[in-house]
């Protein structure tokens, strides 16, 4: 025979409120089991996104795809492929799948702190929707890979600054001479001084521009005195009673002289006709050889004297015309 | 070497002791859990105990356990909420709660409370009736101890821990929404995600073998206890001493499992 082994304490209504209790449990359990089967997508068709990263670092199963700061879906697998990217299956919800389009980027950013975020950005809603499986290429944005180039960087210009404030730096050397020449420029003749490196060399430029100050002086009245002899000149050799006149006059002698020279030619030609003949008729020319040389002798005389007179006449010519002659103005 | 030996023997005789408790607690722990799958346990006079120690286990404490949980519950979110805030972790923060309170420290805190109150009362329960061979005198009468006894007790308190784990769960699930999102249904998407995230199916796994276990221990423990000590009066108290002190390493031993699995 059993027996309760508990002596029956009066409790009031027992049964019900473990009854109630259990089924309480019970519910609470089975309900919340049936929402985290619903978080997880387990009544809703979802589409698959394939994104393919070259690296997944930080990425985790379950971390949300984000769009406009919303989440969309999330990671549900990852594996490695043959050629060592990462494939990242996204599972997007059937509601959330519009908006994801053809033109649709994918990034994945990393920050300092906390995990890296898998965004989608649409630009154009009009596109046609992604389909199912469909593969993207998810592109990295991270802030923590540019830093040690970054610090590479900084380090190269901090050497360099180094180097440049070292005491034996050209920098150091350059100011080191700025302030020699600047040193410099404080004495008598200031910038001069400066730049040509002492005073006495300062004051020998100061000497020359004197110099040069006197000289200009001189040119000055130099090209006074070449003004008025240009203005002589003028008047002399276009003037009515200028070298131009009396160089007209002179040719019209010139002229004249010419035509007496061709008569003396045209006599020398006939003579010469005249000897011809005689050279022709030898006994002529034997019997008339004391004629013609007399008469040669005359001619001679003829044409030196014409040569004579055009030898003048150049002379005269050369002594008017003022610019033939070497001028030559001696500076003072 | 007399002070050598002596020490020796002391020793070995202890770790005997100890070896045996533990395998004691062993063999009955497996017993009671075999009973529990039997069909056949399960009749008026089992029911009726199962639901006394429901009663007494998670019904009497669920409205003051109910309140320190969700107190509890609502500093500690306060806490995280703020902190990662500061911190710009806001995203974190929900996460971070549900993984500390619901996975892991409600149902330890949970099953420290039963230790303590239930646990070590079943403890003293049964040493008496063993010193007082109330054990012997139901055994000889044709009562099974275990089965009348132990094995409904043991049943009673898994369901009740599993019972107080879930009820402090949802609770401290509900201020977390309300003290992230407020008196509005806005965050529910977002909540649902964090839900995904956390709750996946091992994490779920994990936590209700992690509450049934600890049931488990806090009435298979102390009732092992209580069966092993001497039939003196004056061990009554070392029983006690010895079963919650066992109770409360198996504890945190299930804890770790718990973590080290999940996590490593």
């Amino acid at each position: 025979m059993e027996r309760a082994p508990v002596r029956a304490p009066l409790i009031k209504n027992l049964e019900f409120k473990v009854g109630l209790l259990l089924t309480l449990t019970l519910l609470v359990i089975v309900l919340f089991i049936l929402y985290t089967l619903y978080a997880r997508g387990a009544f809703e068709r979802a589409r698959e996104l394939i994104l393919v990263a070259p690296n997944a670092e930080g990425v985790s199963v379950g971390m949300p795809l984000s769009f406009s700061g919303f989440p969309i879906g999330q990671v549900a697998r990852m594996a490695l492929t043959e050629n060592g990217e990462v494939r990242i299956v996204v599972e997007v919800k059937e509601k959330d799948a519009r908006w994801l389009r053809t033109s649709s980027v994918f990034t994945l950013e990393k920050g300092f702190i906390g995990g890296a975020k898998i965004r989608a950005f649409t630009t154009n809603l009009k596109d046609p929707q992604l389909p199912d499986r469909a593969e993207r290429k998810l592109l990295t944005g991270d802030a923590t890979e540019e830093i040690p180039v970054l610090i590479a960087k900084v380090k190269a210009i901090l050497e360099n600054v180094q180097g440049m404030t070292a005491p034996d730096s050209s920098i150091n050397q350059s100011l080191d001479h700025v302030r020699t020449v600047t040193e410099r420029m404080t004495g008598e003749y200031g910038v001069m001084e400066g730049v040509l490196g002492g005073p006495d060399k300062a004051q020998r430029l100061v000497t020359a521009l004197d110099r040069a100050n006197s000289l200009l002086t001189t040119l000055n009245g130099v090209s006074l005195k070449v003004d008025s002899v240009l203005a002589k000149t003028d008047q002399r050799v276009f003037g009515t009673d200028g070298t131009l006149a009396r160089v007209d006059q002179s040719i019209a002698g010139v002229n004249a002289i010419l035509g007496d020279v061709r008569d003396s030619l045209k006599k020398a030609d006939a003579i010469l006709a005249n000897a011809q003949q005689a050279t022709a008729n030898v006994t002529a020319i034997t019997a008339d050889v004391k004629g013609a040389t007399a008469d040669l002798a005359t001619l001679r005389t003829e044409v030196d004297d014409s040569i004579r007179k055009v030898n003048h006449l150049i002379n005269e010519i050369n002594k008017k015309w003022p610019f033939a002659r070497d001028v030559e103005i001696k500076l003072p | 070497m007399p002070f050598l030996a002596s020490l020796l023997t002391r020793r070995g005789a202890a770790t005997l002791n100890w070896l045996r408790g533990w395998n004691g607690l062993t063999r009955f722990g497996a017993g009671a859990v075999v009973e529990a799958l039997t069909p056949s346990f399960y009749n008026s006079a089992t029911r009726s105990v199962v639901q006394k120690q429901i009663y007494f286990t998670a019904w009497q404490i669920l409205p003051g356990y109910g309140l320190f949980a969700a107190l509890l519950s609502f500093v500690i979110i306060q806490i995280v909420v703020s902190k990662a805030r500061d911190f710009g972790l806001s995203d974190y923060a929900l996460e971070m709660t549900m993984r500390v309170l619901v996975l892991e420290l409600l149902p330890l805190i949970t099953a420290l409370f039963v230790a303590l109150r239930s646990g070590a009362a079943i403890n003293t329960e049964v040493a008496l009736m063993n010193i007082n061979n109330e054990i012997k005198a139901l055994r000889e009468a044709g009562v099974d101890p275990m089965r009348f006894e132990f094995v409904p007790r043991v049943i009673g308190g898994m369901i009740s821990v599993v019972s107080l784990i879930s009820f402090s769960s949802i609770v401290a699930l509900v201020l977390a929404y309300l003290v992230v999102y407020g008196w509005q249904l806005s965050g529910f998407a977002d909540f649902t995600r964090v839900i995904a995230k956390v709750f996946v199916p091992l994490a779920m796994f994990g936590l209700i073998l992690k509450a049934l276990a600890f049931g488990l221990a806090v009435t298979v423990i102390p009732i092992s206890a209580g069966l092993n000590a001497p039939q003196k009066l004056f061990f009554a108290p070392i029983s006690v001493l010895q079963g919650m002190v066992r109770l409360f390493f198996v504890l945190m031993i299930i804890e770790v499992a718990s973590l080290a699995l999940q996590y490593i």
